[in-house]
């Protein structure tokens, strides 16, 4: 039988918007040299010129570290006191290039309950559309936190 | 870059080894707004949160195993990436990061080439596994 959860349903529904977030060359280059990112078309125009694109791009899995900046209420699950990133997915849309100002708009996905060899866990999941300055979505992220028993 | 037709079922990507360093996530968590000190960074919150010691965060590893994709299949190849964070990631470990092509199938007029995708530690630990979905051209 599924698992009865306590939390706050009105959540679903609800958009929360964040941004703008401007892409510039100094935040691609923090995340590039945090990361060991050494791919060109990630590092300068040129470089992405000679792979396509009309300049300089971010690395695919830019927009998960902007996701933090989204403020997200807290889903009142009652289940288990430690909670954990358990998981993410981004899908990527189109390029986000450098000079880019970015919007995300979240919303509560899913909440569920999984048992398994070490016990239940309750999903929160999120899930947070990125757009640019001409409405393009760029990429779709999705966040997954578990609370344990 | 590969092309798709060249690509064959079981294939592997990598592997390839990276180190987080304490530098590197301590800008990582500077870039990412996390306030430090935190779990990331310090050893004394990490312990008291249950850990062994500082843990690089998910979405780092996650940006570490994007980066064996797009070096294999080009900048903008990354469809989907699909992760589950199994166990916290220590810091000045080697890790090593691998793909193996699970299946290719044409789609909406791309190639895709859909993988499993995992991150290990030197003694077999499963830190990071999930599934990747990369779009590649023709011969």
């Amino acid at each position: 039988m599924a698992m009865e959860l306590d939390y706050d349903r009105s959540l679903y529904g609800v958009e929360h918007q964040a941004g703008p977030f401007e892409i510039t060359d100094e935040i691609i280059d923090r995340a590039n040299s945090s990361t060991g990112e050494t791919g060109a078309a990630f590092r300068s125009d040129e470089g992405a010129k000679e792979a396509g694109y009309r300049g300089r791009i971010a690395p695919p899995t830019l927009c998960c570290i902007l996701v933090r900046q989204v403020s997200l209420p807290d889903v009142k699950v009652k289940f288990g006191k430690t909670q954990m990133h358990a998981g993410q997915r981004v899908e990527p849309k189109a390029p986000v290039y450098a000079g880019d100002l970015l919007t995300a708009s979240s919303h509560l996905k899913d909440v569920y309950a999984k048992t398994g060899r070490s016990g239940t866990m309750v999903f929160v999941v999120w899930e947070t559309t990125f757009t640019n300055q001409d409405g393009q979505v760029v990429a779709e992220v999705q966040e997954s936190f578990a609370k344990r028993e | 870059m590969p092309y798709y037709d060249e690509i064959e079922l079981g294939d592997e990507i990598g592997p390839v080894e990276k180190v987080a360093t304490d530098d590197e996530v301590s800008n990582f968590c500077d870039v990412w707004g996390a306030p430090t000190p935190n779990r990331f960074t310090d050893p004394a919150i990490a312990e008291k949160a249950g850990m062994k010691g500082t843990i690089v965060p998910g979405i780092m590893t996650m940006a570490m195993m994007a980066q064996l994709l797009t070096n294999w299949g080009g900048p903008g190849s990354i469809k989907d990436l699909d992760l589950v964070f199994r166990q916290p990631v220590p810091h000045n470990r080697v890790l090593t990061l691998a793909a193996t092509i699970t299946d290719l199938r044409e789609e909406d007029g791309e190639n895709l080439v859909e993988c499993d995708i995992l991150m290990t530690g030197t003694e077999g630990e499963r830190y990071v596994g999930g599934k990747a979905i990369v779009a590649l051209p023709n011969r």
